[in-house]
């Protein structure tokens, strides 16, 4: 076999690996059924974070509404408008695209298969320049994640006003993975919760410019901490498992982003949750129902779609209170997180 | 310019060289495998894929057997088991080597992946419980040093392994027979296989040794820095190896400085919590040092003459 023969060889087989990995879930029979195409972002289904919680809700509607399912991961930013595609051709009747990172792909492919249902996590159908096209075939799916930032704000602020926290440096801090609304929502509500609760603490913010290598937030969280830090909010997706990591090994607190990250590490007090599984699975049953609309539907704790959850400590019980008395207030509309991180 | 007074104020602390120390580390023992590989005469651009192989196999071995060195050990053969498909595609086969090097890293970015749903299914791969982790090990005495103590000294045993390995390529390179033959295979094999030489045999040894070296490197940050296996979490460190190998000259010595430099550039990013400036400037800086440092001082690289080239016996 000649050189270039072999050469085609090595490229063939390198595609037909990429098609192997792109393999996808399908279940339920093929009666006349919703068709569901869940795609992906970069994150893929491991990153125990909201692609993980999308296919959750995926799961229960297939469960609940025997709709069919199908999922592609995307393995690059340009996998989103063919992925999408896919679905769309084959008049899947709802196409959902999971994450900011795809508002563009989603903006794109919606236009071009108006009959088809989108929804979008976090995000809208939007053109390259980031404006919403307003296609009335897209539903977006907002999370007002301020609401669950600001839940494990107050814990961590009042964790120092009341000498509670391993050191009392009265400094807490956030890694974010790229300063992206999503993301900075969560440390808008963290920040502002925590001042609320005790206004001399220190609250640094640090990008770690990544989503998927924990080596990289956990530097961050690391010089945080040589900052004083001593309560940790990651909101990085897999990558802020390596803050989890670094609070553990220095002996302070942190807390999870997304789902319970409880089992991440026993230096995890907390976790600010967004129920993407639940907005997932609304969107479904929208469709199922035909409900379905355009447009912006959010997910807040007024409607339990965001929230927190207690790990690994026990809470003082005044701690306890006054997080039932800002959740109460924030679901009455008595108290707003701002989205935007305070100065 | 508050910014160029921070980090100054940073440079001088010990806390940002012990960070930049790992982030070196991690990119030190790829790009020594790529110096190995390359000298003997085979390009080697898969020590990402080999890298990223490594770190799953090490959390799966880690999770079944709880013993890190055993997990150390499993992560190094399957290193090394990708990089023998890239010497039998490249020196048996003689194919392209650059397209052989970029299947291998398609190949683990999908393998990985395909091993994590067949085995942990959608749920968490798991965690490996710091006890079971690659341990951070304080050397008597020398730890106590100021500054130096807690750079060098304060740090996971990987960090002192892959210093001992630094010294040990650079004198078997350049103080050995073993190392001058490599290098004669990478300069001009028809002449070192006249001088007796088994081409074949050297090519094979150095391009396994650099992906036992990644395997290496893909077990420390998965099991001593993350503790867990995140898809794709090598993010390109594979291809920054590359560089500093070529910045290094395709010299051991010279990719360590050059892994230094991309390290610190890491841990200065690192503190973008506390650095007044953007961050996105501050992420560009290891990149605008290097093309500075390989425009204004390192100047021409050359690399070894017969890289890349697949050799044939009898052939000239």
């Amino acid at each position: 076999m000649g050189r270039s023969q072999l050469r085609y060889l090595a490229l063939v087989g390198a595609v037909l690996m990429v098609v192997a990995a792109c393999g996808s879930t399908s279940s339920g029979p093929a009666a006349k059924q919703v068709k569901v195409g869940l795609v992906t972002d970069i994150g893929g289904l491991n990153d125990k974070s909201f692609n993980h919680l999308a296919y959750v809700g995926l799961q229960k509607a297939i469960a609940d509404f025997n709709v069919k399912g199908e999922v592609t991961e995307s393995k690059t930013g340009d996998d989103y408008v063919p992925n999408l595609t896919n679905f769309a051709s084959k008049n899947y009747d709802l196409v959902i695209g999971v994450g900011f990172l795809m508002q563009e792909a989603v903006g794109k492919v919606s236009g071009s298969f108006p009959k088809v249902h989108f929804a979008i996590i976090d995000g809208a159908g939007t053109d390259a320049s980031g404006k919403d096209l307003q296609h009335s075939n897209v539903q977006s799916l907002f999370f007002k994640e301020q609401d669950a930032g600001a839940m494990v704000g107050v814990i961590a602020g009042m964790l120092e006003k009341n000498k509670k926290a391993p050191g009392n440096t009265n400094v807490i801090s956030a890694v974010g993975g790229v300063s992206i609304p999503p993301v900075n929502h969560y440390i808008a509500g963290f920040k502002w919760a925590a001042t609320m609760e005790d206004p001399g603490i220190k609250v640094l913010i640090g990008y770690s410019n990544n989503f998927t290598d924990p080596a990289k937030c956990k530097s961050v969280a690391q010089s945080q901490i040589g900052q004083k830090s001593e309560i940790l909010f990651q909101v990085a997706g897999g990558c802020g498992l390596g803050v989890l990591q670094a609070a553990g090994q220095a002996k302070v607190y942190s807390i999870g982003v997304d789902a319970d990250q409880k089992d991440a590490d026993a230096s995890v007090i907390a976790s600010a949750l967004k129920k993407v599984d639940q907005a997932t699975y609304t969107a479904i049953k929208n469709v199922v129902n035909n409900q379905f609309q355009g447009g912006a539907l959010t997910f807040s704790i007024a409607n339990n779609g965001a929230g927190y959850s207690l790990d690994n400590i026990q809470l003082p019980s005044d701690i306890q209170a006054e997080l039932d008395k800002v959740q109460a207030a924030i679901k009455a509309g008595s108290m707003t997180p701002p989205a935007d991180i305070p100065a | 310019m508050s910014a160029i007074t921070d980090i100054l104020q940073l440079l001088v602390t010990a806390n940002l060289w012990q960070v930049a120390m790992v982030s070196a580390v991690l990119l030190l023992l790829p790009a020594l495998g790529g110096v190995i590989s390359e000298r003997s005469g085979v390009v080697n651009i898969a020590m990402e894929g080999m890298m990223l192989t490594g770190a799953f196999f090490a959390v799966w071995a880690d999770l079944n057997w709880h013993s890190p060195w055993i997990a150390v050990l499993v992560a190094m053969i399957a290193g090394g088991l990708m990089a023998l498909i890239h010497a039998v595609v490249s020196i048996r086969f003689r194919a392209d080597q650059i397209v052989s090097g970029i299947a291998i890293n398609i190949f683990a970015a999908g393998l990985t992946v395909y091993l994590v749903r067949t085995i942990y299914g959608l749920q968490d791969v798991g965690h490996v419980v710091p006890a079971e982790a690659l341990p951070t090990w304080d050397v008597p005495l020398l730890s106590a040093i100021p500054f130096i103590g807690k750079v060098v000294f304060q740090q996971n045993v990987v960090v002192y392994i892959a210093l001992i390995v630094l010294v040990l390529v650079e004198i078997v390179l350049f103080r050995t027979r073993l190392g001058l033959r490599i290098r004669a295979v990478g300069e001009h094999p028809q002449a070192a296989d006249t001088a007796g030489l088994n081409v074949y045999v050297i090519r094979y040894g150095a391009v396994i040794t650099s992906g036992l070296l990644s395997g290496l490197a893909g077990a420390f940050l998965a099991i001593g820095v993350s503790n867990t296996f995140v898809p794709n979490m090598t993010d390109g460190r594979g291809y920054i190896a590359l560089a500093a190998m070529i910045f290094g000259k395709w010299t051991p010595r010279g990719a360590f400085v050059a892994c230094i430099i991309f390290g610190l550039g890491e841990a200065i990013y690192a503190n973008n919590s506390t650095i007044h400036v953007s961050q996105y400037l501050l992420s560009m800086l290891p990149y605008l040092i290097t093309l500075v440092v390989l425009a204004g001082l390192v100047g021409r690289s050359t690399p070894p003459a017969a890289d890349g080239i697949p050799y044939a016996a009898g052939s000239e």
